[in-house]
């Protein structure tokens, strides 16, 4: 017994030796001293290098539809409009836009001389042929509803494009926001499903591609003929790290410049290390999504607006923000991004209030039965909350459910793998409760999710709301054009639907942003729009440059 | 032998039909499309949408004739073309009459693997072997312990965590390896030579922590044989007629000790083309692993079905030429398959 321990002990001391020795052995890297904080004038040229977690599966936008790919494609296409950074459109191939006094045409009014980064004319033929594409029934694309609705699309000259509409149709202005432009001239008589073009693009915006090395990055080299001036960073890498912690690596190796990160590495990691806190600026700006509670309406006991408002008073928001993103986040009080005009701001989530949640549902009817769980006429109240496998999601889900314990509500938790969540169980209304996000629309439309019509199988509105007031507001706010009366309609359906509390808002996170300090020219605090609305803006002082870029 | 090969190789075709029938079906027995992952929950795409884009790829039909349909692509060796990635083809290049090459995905995607796996298993049997002789001929001493401490952890140390820890300790720590990814930034401006010792260098950790286990459970197998056939009464003969030592170790038990590793060798050549999903994903490499880890995620059927129908194919000629080396070096299985 003692040889094999004094054996093992030799063991043990020559792993320490060996490991020690190569510590030592190693150099620290080598990094030139400079002061990121300085102030330097903006100037052109550089390359910034970010990460994404998946590669896109090709650039036409309308075709792939996963995130890596707009993230992308954003800087090689132009839309006819945009969003500019308090989240109001304006011209991006238009000069202007007109809609006709009785809101059902819109006629856009190109900008002069535009041109496809191959040198050829962008005219309104190009915009004509996007919308024929998109609208074509041998197309693979879910997004050709909105495009759908035009009864007719002309373009009277080269630089008029006119679309024509059934029915006075506001969400139209958004979907031309949303449409990726594509050239005529090299996609026409083409099988847009397979083709090439989706891995080697032409288009107008600032930036084309240089290359794209399958399963590892793309690079872009900004275009001298963008339809919107020459960016000051000359060359964007996006590589395909699919780790997050890999990516973080990555971001302290300096190899990359920036990242999305986790609120732990927000919060916690950032704070504790002073190396990271020299090379990189932190930027926070509240995320596109929310995060709710849904209810299946159509059953007991969610039909009664009683106990879903005692769930709402019962659930501890801020607890949620502080325990699953470290304070990341704010609660919500409307499906609209806060600080826009959509978003109403006269409306408070429901504040943590047990003892009246326990008064709202004693006044529909429930008592504490022998075993502390509610109940009403023999039937305690009890149910499954669903979700998919998303780290967020599944420790909310066990919070509330611990909050609702507390009241005499048992819950129990079940989490998906997606695709089943949503073809099993969504799709069939077969739930008590979900645990899921939307996203905070920029257009607010949101006519699909809860609108009483929407209820098919397939259809959004899957947690069966049903309310016509809020109906004939979804069914005008889509009429309506004019932005204030707009926003009138949808202050008032927020404040319906808060009322009702047919989901319970959870919370809406923050967008977790390190960039590296050599990026200057980026507008913090965020503006609603994010901090992404200027990158053209950006630039790479030339001493803070790397070197293998600065050749 | 030839009849016996011939043989083989003809019960192979209703095998793999067998497979991969049962593979389609249990793959359409999960919930759910590729309509539904692609834009399922966005209320920008309608339900006519999705409906439409069913049709277009067929998954309105039934399973079995979805099935057929496959089969008689199938038999023309066409693997079809990915639904999610804009149809790019599943196994090999396409060219179009512009002469535009699409390249296959497969065909991207395992040279990497290939690589990786056949240099660890390089490493596997250029370590392994050494360490398992060693501790079964020091049995219970210092070196065997080591070594057995070694498989051990080996064992028990999470591949994913291992990779962490020295992607860190040698990529931000020290700048001496590179921490994810095939190439550096500026690869492509490098000197031939350059580039290979780029790529090297790329490969080193993801090659160590995919030999790591199989180091450690080859090196186990090897002793352990190794200590049975010393044990045996033709070793004690060898000595007892005066035999060097050399000669009684490796011409006689090694030899005789590692007839099983031939199995164990032809048995790995699936998990040669399978790839790892972890590892490729910590290390950002393009590999099959990841790319079968994606198809299913995607429910891209026709990705998964390539990557199942290659890969039974493979495991099956594995088996057989596992039994064929086997033969070989075995006189008493040669004429157990002769007869």
């Amino acid at each position: 017994m003692r040889d094999s321990l004094s054996d093992l002990s030799h063991v043990a001391a020559l792993t320490v030796l060996l490991a020690v020795c190569l510590s030592a052995c190693g150099r620290a890297p080598i990094e030139p001293i400079v002061n990121y904080d300085l102030e330097y004038p903006p100037e052109y040229g550089g390359t910034m290098i970010d990460a994404t977690r998946g590669e896109p599966s090709g650039l036409i936008t309308m075709i792939a539809g996963e995130s890596a790919a707009s993230a992308v494609a954003q800087n090689i296409f132009s839309s006819l409009l945009r969003y500019d950074k308090n989240l109001e459109f304006e011209g991006e191939l238009a000069e202007s836009w007109a809609i006709s006094p009785d809101q059902k045409v819109i006629t856009f009014k190109l900008k002069p001389n535009l041109k496809w980064s191959d040198g050829k004319p962008l005219t309104s033929a190009d915009v004509l042929f996007t919308w024929r594409l998109i609208t074509d029934e041998n197309t693979r694309t879910p997004y050709a509803s909105d495009y759908k609705l035009v009864i007719k699309a002309e373009a009277p000259d080269e630089r008029t494009f006119r679309v024509s509409y059934a029915e006075p149709y506001a969400p139209a202005v958004n979907s031309w926001a949303g449409l990726d432009i594509l050239p005529k001239h090299l996609l026409e008589g083409k099988d847009i499903n397979n083709t090439p073009f989706a891995r080697n693009p032409v288009g107008s915006h600032y930036y084309k591609l240089e290359k794209w090395r399958p399963g590892e990055q793309i690079s872009l080299v900004s275009n001298p003929l963008s339809t919107q001036g020459v960016p000051r960073i000359e060359r964007l890498v996006s590589r395909f790290i699919p780790d997050e912690a890999s990516q973080f690596l990555e971001l302290m190796a300096n190899n990359i410049d920036t990242m999305t990160l986790s609120p732990v590495q927000y919060a916690r990691i950032f704070p504790a290390r002073p190396e990271l806190q020299k090379k990189f600026s932190l930027y926070k700006e509240l995320g596109n999504s929310y995060t709710y509670l849904g209810f299946n309406l159509k059953r007991k006991p969610f039909n009664d607006a009683r106990v879903r408002k005692a769930i709402n008073y019962a659930i501890d928001k801020q607890e949620l923000i502080d325990g699953v993103l470290l304070g990341m986040g704010e609660p919500v009080a409307s499906p609209y991004k806060p600080g826009t005009r959509w978003s109403n701001p006269h409306l408070q989530p429901y504040r943590y209030d047990p003892a009246k949640a326990q008064a709202l549902l004693e006044e529909a009817g429930f008592r504490k039965n022998k075993d502390g769980i509610m109940e009403r006429n023999g039937k305690p109240l009890s149910f499954e909350i669903l979700t998919n496998q998303n780290k967020q999601r599944e420790m909310s889900a066990v919070l509330i459910q611990r909050r609702l314990k507390e009241i005499g509500i048992d819950v129990r938790i079940r989490v998906l793998e997606w695709a089943s969540f949503i073809g099993r169980f969504i799709k069939t209304g077969d739930f008590d409760v979900v645990l899921l996000g939307w996203q905070l629309a920029i257009d607010p439309d949101q006519y699909a999710i809860w609108h009483s019509s929407q209820q098919a199988p397939g259809q959004f509105n899957f947690i069966g709301y049903k309310n016509q007031r809020v109906d004939r507001l979804l069914e005008r706010g889509r009429m309506e054009l004019d932005p204030d009366k707009r926003m009138r309609i949808y202050h008032e359906f927020a404040e319906i639907l808060l009322e009702d509390s047919p989901i319970v808002y959870l919370f809406a996170g923050y967008g977790l942003q390190a960039i590296h300090k050599r990026i200057k020219g980026i507008d913090n605090p965020a503006p609603p729009a994010g901090i992404g609305h200027n990158t053209q803006d950006w630039y790479i002082p030339r001493p803070l440059r790397r070197m293998e870029i600065s050749q | 032998m030839l009849k016996y090969l011939l043989k083989r190789l003809f019960w192979m075709v209703p095998l793999l039909i067998g497979i991969s029938l049962v593979s389609f079906l249990i793959i359409h027995l999960a919930p759910g499309d590729i309509t539904m992952t692609e834009a399922g929950f966005d209320p920008k795409a309608s339900e006519e949408s999705r409906q439409k884009l069913r049709e277009l790829y067929n998954l309105d039909k039934p399973v079995i004739v979805q099935y057929g349909l496959w089969l008689q692509r199938m038999a023309k060796l066409d693997f079809g073309t990915s639904f999610a990635s804009h149809q790019r083809p599943v196994f090999w290049q396409t060219k179009d009459k512009n002469g535009n090459v699409t390249p296959g995905m497969i065909q991207e995607a395992l040279p990497i693997t290939l690589l990786i796996n056949v240099l660890s298993l390089g490493l596997i049997i250029l370590v392994a072997l050494p360490l398992g002789v060693i501790s079964a001929l020091t049995q219970n001493r210092l070196p065997d312990r080591a070594i057995t401490l070694f498989v051990f952890v080996g064992f028990a140390v999470p591949g994913f965590w291992l990779a962490l820890l020295l992607m860190y300790w040698t990529g931000v720590v020290h700048d001496w390896l590179p921490i994810s990814g095939l190439h550096s930034q500026d690869a492509e401006h490098m000197h031939w030579l350059a580039y290979t010792w780029d790529a090297l260098k790329h490969l080193v950790l993801p090659v160590f922590i995919s030999a790591l286990s199989g180091l450690a459970g080859i090196s186990l197998f090897v002793r352990n044989g190794m200590l049975d056939v010393l044990h045996q009464d033709y070793i004690t003969t060898a000595r007892a007629k005066g035999l060097p030592e050399h000669t009684v170790v490796y011409g006689h038990a090694l030899r005789n000790a590692l007839l099983p590793l031939i199995t164990i060798l032809g048995l790995s050549i699936p998990g040669l083309i399978g790839g790892s999903v972890i590892a490729e994903s910590i290390f950002a490499i393009p590999g099959m692993g990841k790319l079968f880890y994606d198809a299913v995620l995607m429910r891209d059927f026709p990705v998964i079905m390539g990557i199942l129908t290659i890969g039974s194919a493979l495991t099956l000629l594995g088996n057989l030429m596992a039994d064929l080396a086997y033969a070989w070096a075995d006189p008493r299985v040669r004429r157990g398959v002769m007869q």
